[in-house]
């Protein structure tokens, strides 16, 4: 007996086909791009906000006379100098007059004490600025108090900067921007973590529709079951296949557009400016700059991106089609469905072990895991450097994988579409798969 | 030539055996009735013979040889609980179906509007099947039977939400492919249908085989013992008549079961009685018990809920 009929491709199309067509599927393949450069956006403008957390302002009260002078000077947007009793300072702070002041003993070089008054609350933004703009001045000070000279302060208060060069295979030398590369690698894990869940109840969802509607019965006397499961897995494959391609082409033409706009804004550093070029130029050099700091996206990790986006699909996606069929809505498939679900969110909650040290044991053994591999490896593979070995040795282990999983699945498959009524418990499942 | 042989038949269940030991086969040509109350396992006989099940044991054979996918292109199957994509627009329903049937899109599209505009919903063809009424979406239902010319028909109650006027147009399509020398298996509660259609038929009960053969046959089998009256104007002698069972009364019509050994005599003492006392006789016919009559005698009432009864009756 042939393992396929010319059916399968008569089921791989109309499962493509009648989605394709749909408004929902046109709209999240247009809008995808923008809805994650938005998040994006958010993100950034997030971070960019939380750096200067505290808006409050700071009444100094100085002991010292000097020290609260070069407080205020190191931020006068935060700080200013007092010369009102405490008493009126805290009534000030009652009525909401003022957010807070900050009382600096006149023993403070030795003690490294400094009290702070305020209404309470105002989060940890504010005590962190104090903390090391206050902190800087002290040490200086203390310095300064045993005699070193000014030069070996400067010196030794220069801020650490790594700077991180690849040696490429070629012997030269490129800038590396591991942490930018690690963060891509948590984006695409994270995508591919979202694409599977998406993708995946889009079969188990249609499986649940065919069974509810009792459509499953004029097509399985029509097709065979495994050819109907297998014909719906594939179909919604290859059509996510086309929408994450869409994405990214859409997501890069962007870019394209994008990058002279976000010249546009960028700040001129009066630096540049001086050499005497024209304003726009100096834009467009700043942009290239910031361009040039951006991590490279290379084909490998697009690549290996879009393989394991597929390896992790059908591995599940058989999977959901199996708990779809032995319910009859879609509220029942919540249970059944975690021993599926677990092991595509625990790669997630793994991820920053992978992105810390994205080449360590622990790494590599995660992301030969065939059910982890997906995600794991797709962030390895952006962050780090990953042996021709280990692809080959994954890519093995997640087709086997995706074999016996849609063995497996189609067992179950084939009697749970014909199953109505009650409610299936594991032991079931069980009881199918064997039978 | 039987198209269709059944051969000591078992399916179970766990421990229960939904198709017990079931032998049965269906002429060339021929509209078999497939009987029995719900619940005694004509889906699951059903199932076997479209090979979504395989039986346990027995044998099928269908067209001369064991079932298989080979022979699911030749067979039609109208399920009782109808099944269609809503989304989809009747067209590529229809098209969708005939394809795994396998026909060509082109093909299938062809005879798809061909039947669309014979069954009057021509006008529905690029519709959604969920903005159609139930009896469109049945007869779009019913086209996808038929779309891919089966020589074998298996139709689980095809008249079910159909008004009298549709109800003679499918009867005429369904008597229309019997003539082209289709085999058709006809399964429904509805006994006048199984009476004005059906050659042959299964009655099953529990998964087991009660009553199997020529319809007329059958009937003779059960003996003519049955009197059917008509008279006016409405009379309670009826209910005061000796050795008879009522089997079903209206004002002024009466359908009653003879006990007594000779059937001759009774009804024409009954006859003479209806005469004495003045009624006006419009009807007096004495005849074989209806498919009705046997259906429950042969399962047994017990063995019916009230909704199937409802059901028989119609």
């Amino acid at each position: 007996m042939k393992l396929f009929s010319p059916k399968l491709p008569t089921i791989i199309q109309h499962e493509y086909m009648s989605k394709f067509k749909t408004k929902g599927f046109l709209l999240g393949t247009l809008l995808g791009p923008l809805a994650m450069i938005a998040m994006l956006g958010v993100v950034i403008a997030a971070a960019v906000l939380s750096k200067d957390t505290t808006e409050l302002k700071l009444a100094i009260v100085d002991n010292t006379n000097s020290i609260g002078k070069e407080l205020v000077a190191s931020d006068t947007s935060k700080y200013y100098i007092n010369r009102q009793s405490v008493d009126e300072l805290n009534n000030k702070i009652i009525s909401g007059e003022l957010d807070g002041y900050v009382l600096i003993p006149s023993s403070i070089l030795d003690s490294g004490d400094v009290e702070v008054y305020s209404e309470g609350g105002g989060g940890l933004g504010f005590i962190k600025s104090l903390e090391s703009n206050l902190g800087n001045i002290l040490t200086h000070r203390r310095l300064q108090r045993e005699g070193v000279d000014v030069s070996v302060i400067e010196l030794v208060g220069k801020q650490l900067d790594v700077i991180t060069k690849k040696v490429t295979k070629d012997g030269g030398v490129e800038k590396d921007n591991a942490e930018g590369l690690a963060f891509i690698g948590y984006g695409l894990g994270f995508a591919i973590y979202m694409l599977m869940f998406i993708y995946g109840s889009w079969v188990s969802r249609g499986v649940i529709e065919e069974k509810a509607n009792r459509i499953i019965e004029v097509i399985a006397s029509s097709a065979k079951p495994f050819e109907i499961l297998l014909g719906k897995v594939v179909g919604i494959g290859l059509l996510g296949l086309t929408q994450v391609v869409a994405w990214i082409v859409i997501g890069f033409a962007l870019l394209q557009l994008a990058a002279p706009i976000i010249a546009m804004t960028v700040d001129i550093d009066p630096a540049t400016l001086s050499t005497g070029m024209s304003m726009q130029d100096a834009q467009t050099a700043q942009a290239q700059e910031m361009m040039s700091n951006f991590p490279v996206i290379s084909p490998w990790m697009i690549i290996g991106f879009i393989f394991y986006f597929l390896a992790g699909y059908f591995i599940y996606a058989s999977l959901f089609a199996a708990v779809g069929s032995a319910v009859d809505q879609e509220q029942d498939a919540q249970q059944l469905l975690i021993p599926v679900t677990l092991p595509i969110i625990i790669p997630i909650l793994l991820i920053n072990v992978v992105m810390t040290n994205p080449d360590g044991t622990l790494s590599v053994a995660l992301s030969l895991f065939p059910f982890f591999t997906p995600i794991i490896m797709t962030v390895r593979i952006a962050a780090g450097n990953v042996p021709v070995w280990q692809i080959g040795l994954s890519v093995i282990l997640v087709v086997g994988t995706f074999l016996s999983s849609l063995w497996v699945a189609s067992r179950i498959y084939r009697v749970g579409i014909l199953m109505t009524g009650k409610k299936p418990t594991f032991k079931d499942l069980y009881k199918w798969l064997r039978a | 030539m039987n198209i269709l042989e059944l051969k000591n038949v078992v399916k179970s269940f766990g421990d229960y055996k939904a198709t017990n030991d079931v032998s049965f086969s269906v002429k060339e040509g021929s509209i078999f009735g497939l009987l029995g109350p719900n619940g005694a396992g004509k889906t699951t006989i059903i199932r076997q013979i479209t090979n979504i099940y395989m039986p346990d044991e027995g044998e099928i054979f269908l067209f001369g040889s064991k079932v298989s996918p080979e022979h699911q292109n030749r067979i039609g199957y109208l399920p009782e609980e109808r099944g269609l994509y809503k989304k989809l627009k009747v067209l590529e329903q229809l098209i969708y179906f005939g394809k795994l049937k396998g026909l060509s899109s082109k093909n299938a599209e062809a005879r798809a509007r061909q039947w669309l505009v014979k069954l009057g919903v021509a006008d529905w063809a690029e519709k959604k099947i969920q903005d159609l009424s139930k009896g469109m979406q049945q007869k779009v239902q019913f086209i996808s039977t038929i779309l891919h010319e089966p020589d074998f028909l298996i139709l689980d109650e095809p008249f079910s939400g159909f008004d009298p006027i549709n109800v003679d147009l499918i009867r005429n399509i369904i008597l229309n492919l019997k003539e082209k020398g289709k085999t058709i298996i006809l399964s429904t509660h509805v006994m006048s249908q199984v009476e004005q259609l059906c050659d042959e038929l299964l009655l099953i009960n529990k998964g087991k085989s009660v009553l199997f053969g020529e319809v007329r046959e059958i009937k003779s089998r059960f003996g003519k013992n049955h009197l059917v009256l008509e008279f006016s104007p409405d009379s309670s002698m009826i209910e005061d008549l000796e050795n008879v069972e009522i089997i079903e009364r209206s004002a002024g019509r009466a359908e009653i079961k003879l006990l007594e050994k000779s059937c001759e005599a009774q009804s024409q003492h009954i006859l003479r009685k209806l005469i004495e006392s003045g009624l006006s006789i419009s009807r007096f016919e004495i005849s074989e018990p209806s498919l009705h009559e046997i259906f429950i005698q042969t399962v047994g009432e017990e063995n019916l809920n009230e909704e199937e009864l409802a059901q028989i009756s119609n």
